[in-house]
């Protein structure tokens, strides 16, 4: 059975030690998780590695035609842009940069389709330069999704979570550990989606 | 075996205060004064956890990190940025991909030990999580 619920995460410079914090003590989640890090090839799959050996989840790198399922996190590979179809199958493809980078956070998150009844999509911008991941931002909140950003402190680098907050359109800002909290409070049907920052 | 450490900065004192903490950790590191020389260092073998500041005279950081890419000589390894930058300049647009950690001078020294400890743990994983597309 394919995910009920999707989070979807980007980050950049930084990601690797904020993930880490993210996940360390992040239950099993009724969605899937997908992070799209800024990364080349060959480094995607030690991230991979290092984030299972800390994470409640089992953590792969997402392969082509892949369907998500629930309590698993799946890490876009570095050299392809990701894009989810019918929030349910993982299409990686090849091309031009976007926002400089690929994989591409807004790339990955446009790609989302307003979910049905009951499911739920998150998105989470971390710490990272530039400001890929903020028209995903924009995206998410018009399909009816909620958004997380990581606060200025605990970012190695806060451009793309600054360009997120900008939109205005971001729901929460956290330090990773917090923002563990939130998801299992949105995703447990516990919060309150009204506090816009 | 550990990974090594490589410090690129222009300023002696940096140099020597990240050798004598690392050493004193039992961390190998090697020095090297800028970009060319840190270059020199990959073209003869080094892998493990490059320190980078940004700004250092005739090649700067991000110059260095484009003909490392350019030259082949990135992977196996992390680059880290140690710069009295608090934020990065544009200059860093296209090259995020290779930038693993952002740290400011003046550093926490338990931190960027932390910091180091994982990124060499990274480094001495096996490849092979699942098979690439």
């Amino acid at each position: 059975m394919t995910a009920n619920n999707i989070v979807m995460i980007g980050v950049s410079t930084g990601g690797p030690i904020a993930l880490k914090h993210l996940f360390a003590n992040l239950p099993p989640l009724n969605a899937a998780v997908v992070i799209v890090l800024h990364i080349p090839p060959g480094m995607d799959y030690r991230i991979a590695r290092s984030l299972a050996s800390v994470a409640s989840m089992p953590v792969t790198l997402a392969g082509d035609g892949e369907y998500l399922h629930s309590r698993r996190i799946y890490l876009a590979p570095g050299g392809y842009h990701l894009t989810l179809h019918g929030n349910s199958r993982v299409v990686l493809t090849e091309g031009a940069k976007v926002n400089f980078v690929q994989p591409s956070v807004d790339v990955a998150m446009k790609s989302l389709l307003k979910p049905l009844r009951r499911k739920r999509i998150i998105g989470v911008i971390l710490t990272g330069m530039g400001k890929d991941g903020a028209e995903g931002v924009r995206h998410i909140s018009e399909i009816g999704g909620v958004n997380i950003a990581q606060d200025q402190e605990s970012s190695a680098i806060y451009g793309m979570p600054k360009a997120a907050v900008e939109t205005g359109l971001v729901d929460f800002v956290f330090p990773p550990e917090k923002i563990s909290q939130k998801l299992v409070e949105l995703l447990s049907g516990q919060a309150s989606y009204s506090s816009k920052v | 075996m550990d990974s090594r450490i490589m410090i690129v900065d222009d300023e002696d004192m940096i140099r020597e205060a990240v050798e004598i903490l690392l050493e004193s950790e039992g961390m190998g590191i090697v020095t090297a004064a800028g970009g060319k020389e840190c270059l020199g260092h990959l073209k003869a073998g080094f892998k493990g956890v490059i320190l980078m500041d940004i700004m250092m005279p005739e090649m700067d950081g991000w110059d260095t990190i484009r003909e490392i890419v350019e030259h082949g000589l990135y992977e196996g390894n992390v680059i880290v940025m140690l710069t009295a930058m608090d934020s990065p300049d544009e200059r860093m647009e296209g090259l995020q991909e290779y930038v693993t950690d952002y740290i400011t001078k003046p550093f926490n020294t338990d931190s960027l030990l932390d910091s180091l400890r994982y990124y060499q743990s990274l480094l001495q994983l096996e490849t092979g999580i699942n098979d690439r597309q």
